[in-house]
């Protein structure tokens, strides 16, 4: 737990690394606005083919995007799904009649306890995954002597298709672009690119230096508090809790009690820590110098100059095309 | 008149029996002061007021012929830095760096003035190589280091340590100690606040508070011969004197092994 890396930042040497800060958010903020605005495929298609080419150029392994892209499958294959299933303009693709009938469900159960008896190959997750529900498909199809209950059509259109495609290549592209902002940026300039960028909410009232220190203080403890949960749970273990097995409401008994002392323990420390920092003359809302310190550069000129280029064409590709 | 001064000063938390009662304390310019007391005497309480952490009920601390008054604590915190007990707690910044800065960012130091304190100050407490270090990545006596360097990069003249060494292992706390030492030596005012009395012999100067009161004051070894105080106070005597006092009542009578003893006591 002690080695948790937070943020995804992963030092390199590539020019995304040479940027402010304020540039990478700026830019992938715009760069999410134009790829909003593109709308077809192809348009779509380019768009991805120009971010792999900014990750090359930024020297970032695409395996490594890849593998942050992990986390949100289930999000896209469940996008991809939807469409598939719910959008019903354009031609029809596929008109599948599907039974559901003793034997079918029978298989079904069947087929499911295989599924779960291989889901100790956590390696192969993703592939049994697809695996099981082709094979659910064939059944449904094919499968059709026996007792049957009810029959219904899987109807596939292809706007259906188009638009799940579209939707999950828009997905990789913004998530791809956020990736680059968090793997090639250090959390602390991070946060204060994101100081800068909020100054001039202070009109409206809202300190971007208290919020800068929030988010700051927050990344420093994450640790601390992970390491902490990580004493109780052994301190439970060693007294008979056992957070790995168990039935659902099992484990949310024991997540409560591991929530509960890990808050106390928070609270506690963070009474500790206003005490340290007011010591130390941190004054809310007073004025301080910083020791870090931004600067724009020609590269940073030249990112944005070639932001706003993309943000044209692709405003230009909305009205035109 | 010392150079910090507490006068007939009472504190309690609102509606609860009174946790400091009537302290009296002055401490001079480079003195090295121990506040001995058992858990609940009130020692920590009594370091928050002198950092203006807290207000006092009754009573006036004054620093440097100044007033401890709320409107002028941004001025008396110029003065007086704290170290606190756990490590961890009071590491502001992501990294070491960060860290030493925080207070001088407080304090408007310019950033190219507080790039060479903080080289001059961590190489000062020996963790010059550590500045891009995160603290997870550092361990308890190393994090107090670092606070300490945050607190001479401050330019205090008196620093507090409120039990700065309870939960450190036996090396890193007398390599602090060491540490502490030294900054004395160089004339920095120190009061530490603690229940380990092999600690509180480092000092010049021995408080002994007793359930909110100041039970005794005076030189560590004019305290050391009335061990029924420390008993009183529900403290332990230094294992040295320990050891004299029992041979003693035993009836042993070894001029040399006794000399020995309250020598081992007194050289730290």
């Amino acid at each position: 737990m002690k080695n948790i890396i937070i943020g995804q930042y992963i030092p390199g040497s590539g020019f995304l690394y040479k940027l402010d800060p304020r540039t990478k958010i700026i830019s992938v903020i715009v760069l999410m606005v134009a790829v909003f605005l593109l709308k077809s495929i192809v348009q779509l298609s380019i768009a991805m083919g120009l971010a792999i080419l900014i990750l090359i150029a930024g020297k970032i392994s695409i395996i490594r995007i890849f593998r942050g892209l992990k986390p949100i499958f289930v999000l896209l294959i469940f996008t991809f799904v939807f469409q598939i299933f719910f959008n019903k303009e354009g031609a029809l693709w596929v008109d599948e009649t599907m039974t559901i009938g003793f034997v079918s469900i029978t298989s079904m159960v069947l087929w499911t306890i295989i599924w779960r008896m291989l889901a100790k190959f956590k390696k192969f997750k993703m592939i049994l995954f697809i695996l099981y529900i082709g094979g659910l498909y064939l059944i449904m199809k094919y499968i059709t002597y026996g007792t049957i209950f009810t029959t219904w059509q899987f109807l596939v259109y292809e706007k259906g298709v188009e638009m799940s495609f579209f939707v999950v290549i828009r997905l990789l592209i913004i998530i791809t672009l956020s990736t680059v902002l968090t793997l090639t940026t250090k959390p602390t300039d991070l946060t204060q690119g994101i100081e800068k960028l909020m100054r001039p909410l202070k009109v409206i009232g809202i300190s971007s230096e208290d919020f800068a220190l929030i988010i700051s203080i927050s990344l420093r403890y994450i640790p601390t508090i992970l390491d902490e949960a990580n004493k109780i749970m052994l301190a439970q273990a060693s007294r008979g809790a056992d957070f790995a097995e168990g039935k659902l409401k099992d484990k949310i008994k024991q997540i409560i009690s591991l929530l509960v002392p890990m808050f106390i323990i928070a609270f506690k420390r963070s009474e500790d820590l206003a005490d340290a920092m007011e010591s130390r003359n941190f004054v809310p809302g007073r004025e301080r110098t910083r020791i870090h310190d931004l600067k724009l550069g020609r590269l940073d000129l030249l990112t944005g100059l070639a932001t706003v280029l993309l943000l044209a064409g692709s405003i230009l590709v909305r009205i035109y095309l | 008149m010392g150079y910090l001064d507490i006068e007939h000063l009472y504190f309690q938390y609102s509606s609860k029996r009174m946790i400091l009662k009537d302290i009296n304390l002055s401490i001079n310019q480079g003195e090295w002061i121990a506040i001995l007391g058992h858990n609940g005497s009130g020692k920590s309480t009594l370091a928050k007021l002198i950092v203006g952490l807290l207000q006092p009920k009754e009573g006036r601390i004054t620093v440097d012929g100044v007033d401890l008054l709320p409107e002028n604590v941004y001025d008396i915190r110029k003065k007086i830095g704290i170290v606190f007990q756990n490590p961890d707690n009071q590491f502001v910044g992501v990294t070491v760096r960060d860290d030493i800065a925080f207070g001088m960012e407080n304090l408007q130091v310019s950033k190219d003035d507080m790039l060479k304190k903080i080289d001059f100050y961590a190489t000062k407490v020996g963790m010059q190589n550590f500045l891009d270090k995160e603290p997870s990545q550092l361990s308890g006596g190393q994090k107090q280091r670092i606070a300490i360097a945050g607190i001479l990069a401050m330019q205090t003249d008196i620093i507090i340590f409120d039990e700065a060494t309870s939960m450190l292992d036996p090396g890193s706390r007398a390599e602090l100690m060491e540490y502490i030492k030294e900054l004395h030596q160089e004339g920095l005012t120190i009061i530490m606040i603690t229940h380990d009395i092999e600690e509180a012999l480092y000092a010049d100067k021995l408080v002994i508070l007793k359930s909110g009161e100041i039970y005794q004051q005076g030189d560590i070894p004019t305290l050391l011969k009335h061990p029924e105080w420390f008993k009183e106070a529900y403290l332990e005597l230094p294992t040295a004197i320990q050891i004299y006092y029992d041979l003693k009542q035993a009836g042993h009578d070894n001029q040399e092994l006794e000399e020995y003893l309250w020598a081992f006591s007194s050289s730290k």
